[in-house]
């Protein structure tokens, strides 16, 4: 009784389990819980180190908003365009849940590259924490690719086409494109068989890779710690600013901070819906709702199928980065191969985003396909399909409008 | 009996070989049609003279095209196998072209002129001559030759203006094969230029409803009368355009003097089909909307269509200048079109209720920020 008066967290399961305390001498749980209480960080540890927390929120919020749209999603193609419409209009706050998703989606990536950027520029990623720098590239790739396969869930035009477009482009990649492309489109076109391969990627597989990759992240930051500025020497464990409550009080600040800024863009931003995927009508314009989307869209359209070969070549020297800059120097006007790299890999990231968000074209990869032909948008720029305003002299068995020539008149 | 083949043992083939090619593309090979059929001669033969010899006619001229054609062709007891008319002949002496070549004027044209003489396809063919789509082609091989219409005192602008026409669109451009070439409203063997009285019957042949309603009003009664009006009137011969709703006044205006009782009718069905479109426009707008908040749109849409066909029939009634009628047609488009935008207003407006959310999340957010900051203050 007496042990369980005890004002800290704890006494809970205390008070409730009978069994609490042998299974406390047994795993040491009181233990492990005092040490968390007491774990201290480097002095050095600020704001700046917010982002890789924010970034853990993001994904713990998508997981979360993930999970409460699985609960009416269909992957089949049949239903998934109606099951997104119904949870978006019929589901009670199913609308947020949504729009959280697709926004901690784009928030998501942007965390992620803050994080990679802080931790490039300085000097995070040297020995001996390159292997956290690994991992964490390719946590990239597994954001990246949650998104990707996210995307097309809703089976809509611009989720189809987009894929299509993407898809096609990486086909075009040498060597290994086409294998992949067809294996993850499962055939040569995107169809119901695409749509259950993303959705198990997206929804299985690649949560399962995700917090494996994180846990090892976890541990190997735990490890090493946080790396010291300038490379000076790493502080000892029993020196620095409490993990609780002061980073646990910014990491909470930063959170909310965070999540009002989602749930925000979410009421402010819904993310729109276009009419179902067809795949034998291309819409006149193709609108994103991703960031990598833009981006993709942008390489696609200016550099053609070799932006993706551009991308992982730089992907591919982030990685060898730890190989090529072991030295001791952090200061970045020392590194300039670094601060190069860098600056093409952010720099070129938000120039082909604010590129890629402002354009629209026809999907090229609908040109090789017979039988598929653009429809007529109206103005307004949306790509649902409608019926076509038919003007006076046409039949009523005749719903194309009639040609207008101006001034009508006997030519006799 | 078995039918004699053109192969290497015929002899016109011989000599022949380009033709005998032409020949066996088109369909008189397959119904084992060979070239002493209608030329004569001796196909045993495999020398001029004798295979020239007998029955022979050579290549006929263009009365004995006709004449020739028409020794199969108006045999109905022949042609009714082949589920082919047999009326041809006497279609074609009732026609411009057939009175000018009875008439001994070899620029008419004869059936080889349109049919081709030896790779002759049938009509469904794509590669035929008088295929839909290759007609105004096949006609404007004369119709267009200047020097030629010169002597008939003819334009030769007619293919250009049917191209720019509805006509035209909906049939090269749509694929619609209901949809008129030349021979629509010319008749094909029988092709004459429709008079002035039967240019209604014409178009109404296809838009019937249109004639009707053309026939139940003042200007249809004026026809009746013999007053020389038609639909080309308003809307061309050749250059057929549906005449853009903006376009209505003006066009009355033509015969109608501004200001007078007509002139002002035409006025109020302009009015009235521009306020239809108008509202369909809106509707349109608003489905558009709806569909990207994620509504189900499928009544919606069959509201619309709804809408379409009310719209539809503006188009008809219009012709006979009944403004009761219209009134009713546009009053039901308007009501259709406030239902589907009503529909996306209360779309909107929960997207503006949603939007209240923000006060409170704020409000929670800045109290636990600034909760958390002042603590983090006091430990720090």
């Amino acid at each position: 009784m007496k042990a369980s008066l005890d004002p800290s967290l704890l006494s809970i399961p205390r008070f409730l389990g009978l069994l609490y305390g042998r299974i406390d001498r047994s795993l040491s749980i009181e233990e492990a819980w005092e040490k968390a209480m007491r774990r201290r960080l480097p002095s050095y540890v600020g704001w700046r180190h917010a982002f890789g927390g924010i970034t853990y929120f993001l994904f713990i919020l998508l997981v979360v908003t993930g999970v409460l749209l699985t609960l009416y999603y269909r992957p089949t193609a049949q239903e998934a365009y109606r099951s997104t419409q119904y949870v978006a209009t019929e589901v009670p706050m199913g609308w947020l849940v949504r729009d959280l998703h697709v926004w901690g989606a784009n928030l998501i990536v942007l965390a992620v590259l803050a994080h990679m950027a802080r931790v490039l520029f300085a000097g995070a990623y040297k020995p001996p924490r390159e292997t956290s720098w690994f991992i964490g590239l390719l946590l990239l790739g597994v954001v990246l690719a949650f998104g990707a396969t996210g995307h097309l869930l809703p089976w809509d035009q611009w989720a189809y086409w987009t894929t299509s477009e993407v898809l096609f482009a990486l086909g075009q990649v040498p060597l290994f494109g086409h294998p992949a492309a067809t294996l993850l489109a499962g055939g040569e076109v995107l169809s119901d068989a695409t749509l259950n391969r993303f959705y198990t990627l997206h929804a299985i597989l690649l949560p399962w890779l995700a917090f494996t990759l994180l846990m090892l992240h976890f541990t190997v930051v735990r490890r090493y710690g946080v790396a010291p500025p300038k490379g000076a020497a790493r502080a000892s464990d029993s020196e620095g600013v409490p993990f609780f409550p002061n980073h646990l009080l910014r990491s909470f600040i930063a959170s909310v901070a965070v999540l009002a800024l989602a749930i925000s863009l979410a009421i402010l931003f819904p993310r729109p819906v276009s009419g179902p995927a067809d795949p034998l009508n291309v819409p006149g314009e193709l609108t994103s709702t991703w960031v990598v989307v833009d981006v993709s869209l942008a390489l696609v359209r200016y550099i053609g199928h070799w932006g993706f070969t551009v991308f992982l070549l730089l992907g591919l020297a982030m990685a060898l980065l730890p190989f090529a800059d072991r030295g001791a120097e952090y200061r970045l006007r020392r590194r300039p191969l670094v601060l190069a790299l860098g600056v093409i890999f952010f720099a070129g990231f938000l120039i082909a985003w604010a590129v890629g968000a402002r354009q629209s074209y026809e999907p090229t990869s609908a040109t090789v396909r017979p039988g598929v032909h653009a429809e007529a948008l109206p103005s307004s720029g949306a790509a649902a399909p409608s019926a076509e305003v038919a003007e006076p002299g046409v039949e009523a068995d005749d719903p194309e409008p009639a040609d207008d020539g101006g001034a009508p008149g006997g030519d006799q | 009996m078995t039918r004699p083949s053109l192969g290497q043992d015929y002899g016109c083939v011989v000599c022949h070989a380009d033709m005998r090619r032409a020949f066996v593309e088109g369909v008189h090979a397959e119904r084992g049609i060979v070239c002493a059929d209608c030329h004569g001669g001796d196909p045993a033969a495999l020398e001029t003279l004798p295979a020239h010899s007998g029955d022979f006619i050579g290549a006929p001229g263009k009365r004995e095209t006709v004449e020739l054609c028409a020794s199969c062709h108006s045999s109905p007891d022949l042609m009714r196998q082949y589920g082919l008319e047999a009326g041809q002949l006497a279609e074609f002496r009732t026609s411009r072209h057939g009175q000018l070549l009875e008439q001994g004027d070899l620029n008419a044209p004869s059936c080889s002129d349109c049919h081709d003489s030896h790779r002759i396809y049938p009509p469904g063919d794509a590669r035929s001559r008088v295929y839909p789509t290759n007609i105004p082609g096949t006609c404007g091989s004369c119709h267009q030759d200047a020097d030629m219409m010169a002597v008939y005192g003819a334009s030769t602008d007619v293919i250009d203006r049917y191209l720019e026409s509805a006509h035209s669109a909906q049939l090269f451009g749509k694929h619609n094969f209901a949809a008129p070439s030349c021979i629509g409203c010319h008749g094909a063997h029988s092709a004459l230029p429709p008079r002035i009285s039967e240019i209604s019957n014409v178009c109404g042949h296809c838009h019937v409803l249109v004639q009707s309603a053309f026939e139940s009003g003042p200007h249809g009664a004026a026809a009746a009368r013999g007053v020389p009006f038609g639909c080309t009137d308003c809307h061309s011969n050749h250059g057929t355009e549906g005449t853009s709703p903006d376009a209505i006044q003006a066009t009355c205006a033509r015969c109608h003097a501004e200001g007078s009782e007509p002139a002002m009718l035409g006025a109020d069905i302009e009015s009235h089909i521009l306020h239809a479109s108008a509202d369909l426009l809106r509707a349109d707008s608003a489905i558009q909307q709806l569909v990207l908040d994620g509504r189900d749109v499928t009544d919606v849409r069959f509201r619309y269509q709804s809408a379409l066909t009310e719209f539809s029939q503006l188009a008809q009634v219009q012709h006979s200048l009944d403004v009761q009628r219209l009134d009713d047609l546009t009053l039901r488009v308007s009501s259709i079109s406030r239902d589907i935008r009503g529909a996306a207003e209360v779309s909107a407006e929960r997207r503006w209720e949603h939007k209240l959310f923000l006060i409170p999340v704020w409000f929670l957010a800045l109290a636990a920020i600034f909760l958390a900051w002042v603590k983090l203050r006091k430990v720090s």
